[in-house]
C-alpha cells in the first residue's frame, strides 16, 4: 500500500496537519508551498524564549481533486493549540489569494472550464484562534483571510474541514463561519468562545467545561449538523472528508451559495426564525433544542454510531 | 470478696449511646431519617472516640462526613479519626472546627496541601501516615474505631447493607468497628424492601439513613487514550519486550499512569505480534481499568480481582464473570484488603510512575507542601518477605538478584520485580531524577519522623524511562546502582553526571538497555499501535457495556 493509501483509512481525528492536507487531495498530487525547509519561522516567539516550528503550525499546498487544484490549509494543533500568528496567518492569506490568481487565469484564458476546473479551498482548522504570543499579527491575519474569503465568494468554493481534536475556536471560528460549506466529523467541534473561558467567566453553574459530554453536545459535530451549523457530517477517516470535498467541487457554485449559513437576506431570515424558536423552547441545554426540532430521544442520538445517527436525526430545515 | 469485674465496658457503653439515639429511628426498624442525621451522630460520638469515616480513594460517605461537621465542637471534640483515605474538603474541616484532633490515614489525595497546612497551624496532629494494609492492620490492633460511618449502595429496613461493586473497606471497617463493640452508621444511596445481595449483615449495622445525594465516588482509574503520547508507547514497547516477555510476567498489578494504560491497550496489537498471549498479564490485582478492555476482550486475561469498582466499568464487569469476581446475585464486589493482600503477597510484578526517583534509586510522590499519602503502592511495589511460594518471574528475578548472597550465602530465594516506569521529565519540563527528594523538606515541615519514600531503592529491580530500562538488581553495589540510574536518567542533572565509558559498560553487562539493545524499533513507537485511541473506542470494544462518566465523552 502506497503512503497515500495508507493515509485514507487513518483516522482524522488522529492526523497531523500534514497528513490531512497530503489525503485530502488526489494520490501524489500534493506540493506544499512554503514548506518547513524554507524556515519561515515566527519573529515574536524567539523574543519570549519559546519555541518555533518551522512550518509556523500551518501546513499550505496545492493538489487536485480531479480536474479541480485543491488549495489546502491545514492547521495543526500541536504546536501552540493551532494558534494562528503572523507567518502562519500570511500563509493562510497567500493560499487564498493563490486560489484566486488561479481562478482569474481560468476565467480570462478559459470561460468555458470554469465550471469543470475552478479551484476548490479546503480549510482543516484545528485551532484556539489567535496567538498570544502576537495577538496583533494574529489579529491582523484573521481579518485578512476573512477579507480573502470575501474575495472569493460566488467564484471558489471555500469548504471548512473540521475534525481534529482541538476542534475551531476563537477567531477562527468566525473565519470558518464565513467560508461556503462546513464539513465536521462527531468527534470535532466549532465554537466562539472556548468552554473553559466560558466556565472562567460565567461561573462552573453556566458551563462545566469539566463536563466533556456537555461540551460535545454543545459545540460538537452532531450538534452542529441538527442545528444546521454545519452542512455535512461524515465519518471519521480522511478518505471520508476527501469523498465530501470531491462532492462539493462538483457542484455549481449557485448550490455552494445556498449552502452558506450566513451573508445573505435569507440566511438572516432563518436566522431570525431560530432565535425566535429559542426563545419559545428556552433551552437548559442542546438536547432541548434537539427534541424541540422532533428528536424524540436526544440521548439516543448522542450515543448512536454514525450510521444510526445520520439515518435517525432531524435537523433544523438545512441551509440547502 | 473482690468487687465484681466488668467485661463488657464498651458493650454497656454503646447500649447506652444508641439508647439516646433510638428515638430517630422508624418504630421496628434501624432507618433514620436525613433530617436527624446530625441528632443521632450527636448521640453516638463522644469526645475522644476514635472514629471512622469511610473514605476510600473511591467512594466517599460524604453525607455522614458534612454531619459529623455539624456537631457541637464545644461538646464533641478531640476525636481521633481513624480512616483510609481524606481526599474530602469536609473532611479536613472537622479538624479547622475543632471537633477532631488527630488524624491516623493513608492517603490524601487533593487534600494534601489542606492536611500539610492543618498540621503547620497545629489544628491537626498527624499519628502516622500508613499504606492500606498497613492502617487496616492497627484497626485489629491498637487503632479500632469507636464510631464508624460508612456507605452503600442500598440498605433495607434491618440494615442489612448492599455495597456491591463498590464495597471496597466497607467488611474491614464494620468487622474492626462492630465486634469490638462499637457503633456502626450506614449513609446509603437507596432504602429498598430487599437488598439485591447481603454484603454486610444488618446485625452489624446499628443504624441506616437515605442520603439526599448518592455517595460522591471518584472515576480515578479511568485514562482517556487520546491523551497517551509516542513516548508513552515506545516506553510500553520497551516494558514488554525488555521486561514482561524476558522475565514471563503473569500475575501483576499496575498503575495508574498513563504509562501502565499503554501498556494495556497494545496488547493486543504489539504483545499479539511478539506472541505473548497466554504467556503475560494472565492475572492481576487491579481496579477494572477501562483501557484494560481490549486485552480482555482478545482474551489475554484470565482474573482481575478489584480493589474497588470504577464508574461507569459495573455493567461490563457483570457480563464478564469468567473474567472479575462476581457474586451470586450477578454484580462485582470488590474489596480493598483481599486485593491488597493479593497484590502483597501473589503478583510478581508491580509497575507504576512515581514522581521523584533521586540519585541513589529512592522514591517518593511527596512534594513541599503536600502530605498525599501512601495508599497501596508501597505493599505491592516491595518483595513482600513473607512469600515462600515460587514461581518462574520471580525465581528468575531472584537468581539475577546480585547483591542477595551477601545476606543468604547459597540459599536461593527469589525476588518481585518492582518497576518505576517514568519520563526523565514530566510536565512543564520538572525532572523525575533529583539529587534529594522533595520527601525530606516535607518531613522537615509537617515534622514527620521519616521522610515519606513510597518505594525504598532496595525494593526497585527495574527504573524505564524513554532513553531505556536499568536492570538495578543486577547490580554490585551502590556504586554501580547508582551508575544505572544516570544512564536512565537522560538530560536531568542526575543523567548529565553519567559518564560514556560506564554507560558502554552497563551496556555489555546487561544492566542497561537502550531501545535498539531490546530490538524496539523507535519508528513504530506511534498512536496507530494502540488498540483504542479514544474512550469512544473503549465503548465499542466493550459491545456498549462501558458507560464512562460524561467528564471523559468527546461525543
Amino acid at each position: 500500500m502506497s503512503k497515500w493509501q495508507t493515509l485514507q483509512t487513518r483516522s482524522f481525528l488522529e492526523s497531523t496537519a500534514r497528513q490531512r492536507a497530503q489525503g485530502l487531495v488526489d494520490e501524489g498530487s500534493f506540493t506544499e508551498l512554503v514548506g518547513p525547509t524554507e524556515r519561515f519561522i515566527s519573529p515574536h516567539l524567539p523574543e519570549l524564549g519559546e519555541a518555533v516550528e518551522f512550518d509556523d503550525g500551518v501546513v499550505t499546498g496545492i493538489g487536485l481533486l480531479g480536474k479541480h487544484p485543491a488549495i489546502v490549509i491545514s492547521q495543526e494543533g500541536r504546536f501552540i493549540g493551532g494558534a494562528v500568528g503572523e507567518v502562519g496567518g500570511a500563509k493562510m492569506v497567500g493560499a487564498l489569494k493563490l486560489a484566486q490568481s488561479i481562478y482569474e487565469k481560468l476565467q480570462a484564458e478559459n470561460p468555458a472550464e470554469v465550471q469543470a476546473r475552478r479551484p476548490i479551498v479546503l480549510i482543516s482548522f484545528e485551532t484556539g484562534g489567535v496567538r498570544l504570543h502576537e495577538a496583533n499579527a494574529g489579529l491582523l491575519a484573521h481579518a485578512e483571510v476573512m477579507d480573502q474569503i470575501q474575495n472569493l465568494r460566488h467564484k471558489v468554493p471555500v469548504v471548512s474541514v473540521v475534525g481534529s481534536k482541538i476542534g475551531c475556536f476563537g477567531g477562527m471560528g468566525f473565519v470558518a463561519a464565513a467560508t461556503d460549506v462546513i464539513v465536521m466529523s462527531e468527534f470535532s467541534r466549532i465554537g466562539l468562545t472556548g468552554p473553559e473561558v466560558i466556565e472562567q467567566e460565567m461561573g462552573r453553574a453556566e458551563f462545566d467545561a469539566s463536563d466533556r459530554a456537555l461540551v460535545f453536545r454543545t459545540t460538537g459535530g452532531k450538534h452542529k449538523y441538527i442545528m444546521g451549523d454545519c452542512n455535512y457530517l461524515v465519518p471519521d477517516s480522511i478518505a471520508a472528508f476527501r469523498q465530501q470535498a470531491i462532492a462539493i467541487a462538483a457542484l455549481p457554485m449557485d448550490a455552494i451559495e445556498n449552502l452558506r449559513r450566513i451573508g445573505s437576506r435569507s440566511a438572516i431570515e432563518r436566522q431570525m426564525q431560530l432565535v425566535a424558536m429559542a426563545a419559545e423552547v428556552s433551552p437548559t441545554d442542546a438536547k432541548d433544542m434537539w427534541k424541540a426540532i422532533g428528536n424524540e430521544n436526544p440521548q439516543q442520538l448522542i450515543d448512536a454510531n454514525y450510521t444510526d445517527f445520520m439515518a435517525q436525526a432531524k435537523r433544523l430545515t438545512p441551509a440547502a | 470478696m473482690s468487687e465484681q469485674k466488668v467485661w463488657n465496658k464498651t458493650q454497656r457503653d454503646t447500649q447506652e449511646r444508641m439508647s439516646h439515639a433510638s428515638q430517630y429511628f422508624k418504630p421496628g426498624t434501624k432507618v433514620f431519617e436525613a433530617k436527624d442525621a446530625v441528632a443521632i451522630l450527636e448521640a453516638v460520638i463522644r469526645s475522644g472516640d476514635r472514629v471512622n469515616i469511610e473514605g476510600n480513594n473511591q467512594k466517599q460517605a460524604d453525607f455522614l462526613s458534612d454531619c459529623l461537621c455539624k456537631l457541637d465542637p464545644a461538646r464533641v471534640n478531640k476525636l481521633h479519626m481513624v480512616q483510609s483515605s481524606v481526599p474530602l474538603a469536609s473532611h479536613l474541616q472537622a479538624f479547622e472546627l475543632g471537633i477532631a484532633e488527630k488524624l491516623d490515614f493513608a492517603y490524601a489525595g487533593p487534600q494534601g496541601g489542606a492536611v500539610a497546612k492543618a498540621i503547620a497551624s497545629g489544628k491537626l496532629k498527624l499519628g502516622a501516615i500508613h499504606t492500606y494494609l498497613e492502617l487496616f492492620a492497627r484497626y485489629f490492633m491498637d487503632l479500632t474505631p469507636r464510631v464508624s460511618l460508612i456507605c452503600a449502595y442500598e440498605a433495607d429496613k434491618d440494615g442489612n447493607l448492599y455495597t456491591g461493586f463498590n464495597t471496597e473497606d466497607t467488611p474491614l471497617i464494620t468487622e474492626a468497628t462492630k465486634f469490638k463493640g462499637g457503633i456502626v452508621i450506614a449513609q446509603v444511596n437507596k432504602i429498598v424492601d430487599k437488598v439485591q445481595r447481603v454484603d454486610i449483615p444488618g446485625e452489624w449495622v446499628d443504624g441506616v439513613v437515605q442520603s439526599p445525594k448518592p455517595f460522591f465516588i471518584e472515576p480515578l482509574f479511568t485514562r482517556d487514550p487520546a491523551l497517551i503520547t509516542d513516548t508513552h508507547i515506545l516506553m510500553a514497547m520497551m516494558a514488554l519486550k525488555g521486561i514482561y516477555a524476558e522475565y514471563g510476567i503473569k500475575r501483576l498489578n499496575h498503575g495508574i499512569g498513563f504509562n501502565t494504560s499503554a501498556i494495556e491497550l497494545i496488547l493486543p496489537t504489539y504483545g499479539e505480534e511478539l506472541g505473548l498471549k497466554g504467556k503475560i498479564c494472565t492475572n492481576f490485582a487491579l481496579n477494572p481499568h477501562p483501557t484494560l478492555i481490549p486485552a480482555i476482550e482478545s482474551g489475554w486475561v484470565e482474573s482481575i480481582h478489584c480493589f474497588g469498582g470504577e464508574l461507569g466499568m459495573a455493567e461490563y464487569a457483570a457480563a464478564r464473570p469468567d473474567i472479575f469476581f462476581i457474586g451470586p446475585d450477578g454484580s462485582m464486589r470488590s474489596n480493598r484488603a483481599y486485593s491488597q493482600t493479593a497484590g502483597h503477597y501473589a503478583i510478581d510484578m508491580f509497575i507504576g510512575g512515581t514522581l521523584q526517583i533521586d540519585k541513589y534509586g529512592n522514591s517518593s510522590t511527596a512534594t513541599a507542601g503536600r502530605v498525599a499519602g501512601f495508599g497501596g503502592a508501597p505493599n505491592m511495589g516491595c518483595d513482600a518477605h513473607g512469600r515462600r511460594h515460587s514461581t518462574p518471574a520471580w525465581m528468575k528475578c531472584g537468581n539475577e538478584f546480585t547483591d542477595q548472597q551477601n545476606f543468604l550465602g547459597d540459599v536461593p530465594r527469589g525476588k518481585r520485580l518492582v518497576v518505576q516506569m517514568q519520563e526523565t521529565f514530566q510536565e512543564k519540563l520538572v525532572p523525575s531524577f533529583v539529587e534529594k527528594l522533595d520527601a525530606w523538606k516535607l518531613a522537615e515541615q509537617a515534622e514527620l519522623d521519616l521522610p515519606p519514600v513510597m518505594v525504598y531503592s532496595d525494593d526497585i529491580t527495574h527504573i524505564l524511562t524513554e532513553e531505556g530500562i536499568a536492570y538495578l538488581h543486577r547490580c554490585k553495589g551502590l556504586d554501580q546502582r547508582m551508575a544505572a540510574i544516570r544512564a536512565v536518567a537522560g538530560y536531568t542533572s542526575i543523567g548529565l553526571q553519567a559518564k560514556p565509558e560506564e554507560t558502554r559498560a552497563l551496556r555489555e553487562a546487561g544492566i542497561f538497555k537502550t531501545p535498539e539493545d531490546l530490538g524496539v524499533d523507535r519508528s513504530r513507537a506511534n498512536r496507530s499501535l494502540l488498540a483504542a485511541k479514544s474512550i469512544k473506542e473503549l465503548v465499542d470494544w466493550s459491545g456498549g457495556l462501558y458507560n464512562p462518566p460524561a467528564r471523559f465523552r468527546n461525543w
